[in-house]
């Protein structure tokens, strides 16, 4: 994997689920059908990059080399219910390459993973095809998870992290905390992108959760500032458990799959909670003109379903984002799915307006500060 | 009939000279100047996106970051890579080429595994740290990494073996009698070093200072695993451009930015020596 690159959260997924294939925790079946809940469905892996020449539907991730053996055996139950065969990219979709393939009018992707703020980013760049909802089901999904470009497929969040003895005794339950160098010691990790960040910063310093967009950019970046020499930044959601690992950092702003894997690797010295957390919405696109047309919707339908949805949670960390999915979360694990009714109601969504607009922009700024 | 050899044989080079030239134009001279001229036209005619190089107060940090950490790491692995290269050349027997053989292999390692091996030995609980806290020598481990520092030290790493090898063969060149022929006539060491042997070694400076500044210019990896994300160059910032925030404008300006400093410097460069030479042309 791209080492320096912006990883996206999928990216971060696939490396995850590498990691655990490779150290077989996980069973071969269940690699499957979290394969499928992440995207790489019925398919056929192809070394060449996938092109829609004739029928096939191209779902499109950020799969690489984790789903190379995989995806023939999986292929098959969806490819005898469907008309159009499904292929699998590994290319990782992102905006830029989506942006040069519409643009270009050589579009050969169907349905692509991402979220609800590249949906409306590119949406509005006119890259994108709307969502059918006469094919996909409003009803399985929370009202704001259905964005005209984008459809929601899993919850993620920017959780606070932190390792539970290094502060006597103590732990730290809010981003205040975070922001506290005096009472809770040691270097802190967050993320080198704004998705989520800025958040901490208000949060900490009082803003109240549905106040918080716009986000007051000045003073979040601010209050960033005021700690960035105790801050390491990461790139990768590997660096940030290895951080952990490494003890180099006591307290991180991580994604929720990263923490879950860091709890569970280190026996419940590293810990988080969804307090205060913000949840992000993973999303299937589709790019504007795609080969396949409505074919791309009955995909994105059928990765609705609970079971996979459960089962992906199970394996990786990404919440349900079907309500009726998190009910069949088994009990024990209940208090770590971000898309439980507890836990979603206790963090703050992030606005996928605000970023869509503030996104590009925030980002210089943000890169400049903590530089 | 020696004529019509002749003439064919000069048919074969102008076949020979031409395929790479039309395949280098369409392949990659083509691209290029294409995304260069985004610079120019993205996302509206004009010198807008040149106008930032004045006005981002992002875009100057980053800037001013690469200049400060190039001119930092050519001048250190100038320094190191001239003390090698010297050894290497003056050392007696096998001493000399082992020392060579060690840098052409760290010049063979990938970034990467070089940089991952700068966070094993220096990370606060690395064996650096660990081993000085052991021996009582300091009570706190040492920011070692993930600073700017961390970003130089791997940086002159990687560049020791550029600026040592071309030093290397233009000392070569050095008739060795000379500077025992100025200290036989009078000179002390430090002054028929300074006098005879340092201007005789100018040229092989001149070309490793230019190759290590201009690789230093577009380092990406290093500064990114190495500076603990607080170290922005150039590279990294064009990428987020491209990537992430779509402002391809602003990145192909950046990148016309960073090849048009490199001719320039070239240009400058050409005044005082003649880069032929320095690159071996001649």
């Amino acid at each position: 994997m791209d080492e320096t690159r912006i990883q996206t959260f999928q990216d971060d997924c696939l490396e995850l689920l590498r990691q655990k294939t490779e150290g077989r925790t996980v069973g071969r079946r269940a690699f499957l059908s979290t394969l499928a809940v992440l995207g790489v469905s019925p398919a056929l892996f192809r070394l060449t990059p996938a092109r829609a020449q004739a029928r096939e539907l191209v779902v499109v991730n950020f799969g690489g080399d984790a789903v190379t053996a995989m995806t023939k055996a999986w292929a098959d139950p969806y490819n005898k219910t469907a008309t159009l065969k499904a292929v699998i990219d590994g290319a990782g979709p992102n905006s830029a390459k989506m942006k040069a393939m519409v643009e270009s009018g050589k579009v050969t992707w169907d349905v692509v993973d991402r979220n609800l703020i590249a949906a409306l980013e590119l949406g509005r760049q006119n890259l994108l095809e709307k969502i059918d909802y006469g094919i996909v089901d409003k009803s399985k999904i929370r009202p704001e998870h259905a964005g005209e470009w984008g459809v929601g497929s899993y919850i993620y969040a920017n959780v606070l992290a932190y390792q539970t003895d290094a502060f006597g005794g103590r732990q730290p339950k809010t981003w205040a905390d975070f922001y506290n160098l005096k009472d809770f010691p040691g270097k802190r990790t967050m993320r080198k992108h704004i998705d989520g960040q800025l958040e901490t910063a208000l949060l900490a310093d009082g803003v109240a959760p549905d106040k918080l967009y716009p986000l007051d950019v000045k003073r979040a970046l601010d209050k960033i500032r005021s700690i960035k020499k105790d801050v390491i930044f990461w790139a990768t959601g590997a660096e940030s458990q290895q951080l952990f690992r490494d003890r180099e950092v006591t307290m991180g702003s991580v994604f929720n799959t990263r923490a879950l894997v860091a709890r569970r690797e280190s026996n419940g010295k590293v810990d988080f909670h969804y307090n205060q957390a913000s949840a992000w919405i993973g999303a299937w696109l589709t790019p504007k003109g795609n080969p396949a047309g409505k074919d791309a919707f009955k995909f994105m339908a059928s990765a609705q379903d609970p079971a996979g949805q459960v089962e992906l949670f199970k394996l990786l960390g990404n919440g349900p984002v079907n309500p009726a999915a998190s009910a069949l979360v088994p009990a024990d694990l209940r208090a770590l799915d971000p898309g439980s009714p507890e836990n979603y109601a206790m963090q703050v969504p992030a606005d996928p307006e605000w970023y869509a607009t503030n996104s590009a922009a925030v980002l210089t700024q943000y890169l400049e500060a903590i530089s | 009939m020696t004529g019509d050899m002749d003439g064919q044989t000069r048919r074969v080079y102008w076949v020979l000279l031409f395929a790479p030239l039309v395949l280098l134009a369409a392949l990659y001279l083509f691209p290029l100047s294409r995304v260069l001229w985004l610079s120019v036209t993205v996302p509206s005619p004009g010198f807008g996106n040149f106008e930032q190089l004045v006005s981002s107060s992002a875009i100057q940090r980053v800037l001013w970051t690469t200049l400060r950490i190039c001119v930092l790491t050519t001048a250190l692995a100038l320094l190191i890579g001239y003390a090698v290269a010297y050894a290497a050349l003056h050392l007696r027997g096998w001493r000399g080429e082992a020392l060579l053989f060690f840098v052409l292999l760290s010049f063979w390692l990938s970034v990467l595994i070089r940089a991952f091996a700068w966070l094993t030995l220096l990370q606060s609980r690395g064996i650096v740290n660990t081993w000085l806290m052991g021996a009582g020598l300091i009570d706190q481990p040492l920011t070692l990494i993930r600073n700017e520092f961390g970003v130089v030290l791997g940086m002159v790493h990687y560049m020791i073996p550029y600026a040592a090898l071309p030093l290397y063969a233009n000392m070569k060149g050095i008739d060795p009698r000379l500077v025992p022929a100025a200290r036989g006539l009078g000179a002390g060491p430090v002054h028929a070093f300074l006098k005879v042997y340092l201007p005789m070694s100018t040229p092989g400076l001149i070309s490793a200072g230019i190759l290590t500044f201009i690789f230093s210019l577009g380092f990406y990896v290093t500064p990114a695993l190495l500076g603990g994300g607080r170290t922005i160059m150039i590279s990294e910032y064009i990428a987020v451009q491209i990537n992430d925030t779509l402002n391809w404008g602003v990145g192909s300006m950046l990148a016309t930015t960073l090849l048009l400093s490199i001719f320039a410097i070239l240009a400058a460069m050409s005044l005082f020596v003649d880069l032929r030479r320095v690159f071996g042309v001649r």
